[in-house]
């Protein structure tokens, strides 16, 4: 074998002193039980630093990172540029009485950027704007019910959580509604009979739940969608926040040829700084005021100037456009490679943030190797999850990456005896 | 918690590890072994199991069998009064066994629940702690799938398990295998299958014991490389709900 294999030594002793004073060690979606690290032997728990498309753990070890914390990775991490404009704003204050300027000043650019948006709201993480899409949509129509997408991710909030689930009152889900992706008499049939009680449809882009292929609009899906939405008098939010930026600039509803009429972002607006946005059309300017919301961190100085640096320089090399075409090269790359040692890779979703899996594989537990292969020797990946790219990613990572994949899938043919 | 469910949980997983305690412990398998009688419980809204003890052996058997001892309960609640241990009669057929019911199933009733709540010192003891933890893990498993069959939000999280088998492996200790079918119906049975979707192992007796026990929590397992997940992992993470739900129905 060509490529070393990770130790994580201190990896592991770091995680059993986290046990004894934090839940689960590392909770959520980065921890190794949601983060899905099969086997927990084979991923790194714990980054030391990281720089553009790496990290390295505290054992020392490189990762080429391509899941990007999730998403907020968009540019490479640590960004000179972005890192410099937070660094002189740290010099100049963050959390004040009264916010800094750069609030306006990062408004002004949103808005100028994205193109749905007349008015923008910052918060912290993606749940907080679209709990606050929610209820403006309550309060702009009187309404009570919302629908869904069927498996979709909106956060933790309880709204967005279903019965059974731990710590939610039935109170809680009982007014949400639910209908399939890209299945228009479905959501015509939800709508019918939910007559003028719907306050919003709130929906990802496309369909990029975990464990399954995602699935991209049919041409007529959006335009019916926003028809329906403004014949009924149903606020149409789009949850932006893992394509944000990764699709378009101007938001993913652009992209897809509509405008939503409230539209959240989070993960990439600012490269890793903690800022999210809700955006919205004019006619919802009035009611976002009438809706309280704030929170103790939500106007700090800092993520503004680091976002204002982020969207400059994200428009300025139309990186949506970046990141789709490197995903493209490393996607195809990928299906060679996998076809090259008797594996069929389905590859689904956008090509800046692709899902994968292998066909013949009903358990997963294959394609689960082979990703545990990849983070040993290097390349970080998951195996439930869509992956990202970021526009630091060169062509000799993404060559490295194509290499380390022919070895990690030889390792599991001959476990499988795959030829 | 409802009634119904309860008295499913008692009657198809907690009374039937009366099979598994006369094949495990000793004192039970004396207790039985010149038996020969079926003994059939019937409860209304539940169902029916019989018991068969023969040869110093017992089956559990779901469902009506031939029986020579039928016991008739008049309600779910009343069947789960007697497994509580509270003072109740059923309606039985065959006044001639009924010296069964009051001498042998009582003796196995209690050996049953002397085996159900360790202390730390009965746990101590390396036989009774395996046994322990055989009948915990066949009790939780079982009763889950009662749970995901028959509770009103059991059911709601049963609906969102993808349909296939998960293979539940205690190494060198107890193997269960749960089938969501297309209706999401759960059902278990003892055993291994060689291409399972989602795969839930406990490296030894003692993790089992101590997870199931509330002793420890699966993160600390996971990280000490003492339990593992793989596969399909939404048909574990709703069945992880379920299992939430046991020790509230067993409390």
């Amino acid at each position: 074998m060509k490529f070393k294999i990770n130790d994580y030594t201190k990896n592991g002793e770091l995680f059993q002193r986290a046990l004894k004073v934090i839940p689960g060690g590392v909770y959520g979606h980065q921890g190794p039980s949601e983060g899905c690290a099969i086997p927990i032997t084979a991923f790194p728990i714990f980054s030391d630093h990281a720089k553009g498309s790496y990290f390295w753990d505290v054992d020392g070890n490189r990762f080429i990172d391509y899941m990007c914390a999730y998403g907020p990775n968009i540019m490479g991490y640590n960004d000179d540029d972005v890192d410099a404009a937070a660094i002189e704003q740290i010099k100049l204050g963050n959390c004040v009485t009264s916010p800094s300027k750069v609030l306006v000043d990062f408004a002004e650019l949103f808005c100028d950027t994205v193109d749905m948006a007349d008015w923008v709201f910052f918060a912290k993480n993606g749940g907080d704007v679209t709990s606050f899409s929610i209820m403006i949509a309550r309060q702009a129509t009187s309404r009570k019910k919302i629908l869904m997408l069927k498996g979709s991710y909106h956060g933790v909030a309880p709204w967005t959580q279903k019965l059974g689930c731990g710590g939610i009152l039935e109170e809680e889900v009982t007014n949400n509604l639910y209908c399939k992706f890209n299945d228009l008499e479905d959501f015509k049939r939800v709508v019918a009979e939910n007559k003028g009680e719907i306050a919003c449809f709130i929906t990802t882009p496309y369909s990029h739940p975990v464990f399954e292929d995602n699935e991209l609009p049919n041409a007529d899906w959006y335009k019916t969608v926003r028809d329906i939405c403004t014949k009924e008098g149903i606020v149409l939010i789009f949850d932006d926040i893992r394509c944000g930026f990764r699709l378009d600039v101007k938001g993913s509803d652009y992209h897809y040829g509509i405008k939503a009429d409230l539209e959240c972002f989070c993960k990439a607006i600012a490269n890793g700084y903690n800022v999210s946005a809700l955006a919205g059309i004019d006619s919802l300017r009035g009611t976002a005021t009438d809706v309280y919301y704030t929170g103790s961190y939500w106007l700090s100085a800092v993520p503004f100037a680091a976002g204002i640096a982020s969207i400059k320089k994200m428009r300025e090399m139309e990186i949506h456009k970046v990141v789709r075409a490197k995903g493209e090269k490393l996607e195809s790359g990928l299906v060679e490679v996998a076809k090259a040692n008797g594996f069929e890779l389905i590859v689904s979703g956008e090509p800046s943030m692709w899902f994968m899996r292998l066909k013949n594989d009903y358990s997963s537990m294959i394609h689960q190797e082979w990703v545990a292969e990849m983070v040993k020797r290097g390349v970080f990946m998951t195996s439930h999850h869509n992956q990202f790219i970021n526009s630091s990613l060169s062509d000799e990572d993404i060559q490295f990456t194509l290499d380390i994949a022919d070895e990690a899938y030889k390792v599991v043919a001959k476990i499988h005896n795959i030829k | 918690m409802d009634n119904i469910t309860k008295a499913k949980i008692n009657l198809f997983a907690v009374l039937r590890n009366i099979q598994d305690l006369c094949a495990m412990d000793p004192v039970a398998q004396e207790i039985i072994k010149n038996q020969k009688i079926s003994v059939q419980f019937n409860v209304p809204k539940v169902g029916n199991a019989t018991l068969k003890f023969v040869e110093g052996k017992c089956a559990f058997i779901r469902g009506k069998a031939k029986a020579n001892l039928k016991l008739s309960f008049t309600s779910p609640e009343h069947f789960n009064k007697l497994v509580d241990g509270e003072k109740t009669i059923p309606i039985f057929i065959n006044i001639f066994k009924a010296g069964f019911l009051l001498d042998t199933f009582t003796k196995l009733a209690a050996r049953l629940s002397y085996f159900l709540k360790p202390t730390s010192e009965l746990l101590a003891d390396p036989e009774y702690f395996k046994i322990n933890t055989y009948l915990t893990a066949y009790t939780a498993f079982f009763a889950l799938c009662e749970i995901g069959n028959s509770d009103r939000i059991g059911k709601l999280i049963a609906s969102r398990i993808p349909q296939g088998d998960i293979q539940l492996r205690v190494v060198e200790g107890p193997e269960m295998v749960i089938n969501i079918d297309e209706t999401h119906s759960m059902s278990v049975r003892k055993g291994a299958i060689d291409e399972p979707r989602a795969l839930m192992q406990f490296s030894n007796l003692q993790t089992a014991s101590d997870i199931l026990n509330g002793k420890t929590d699966i993160y600390s397992c996971l990280g000490a490389g003492k339990f593992l997940i793989k596969g399909f992992l939404p048909m574990l993470d709703n069945m992880s709900k379920l299992l939430a739900f046991v020790s509230k129905y067993l409390a």
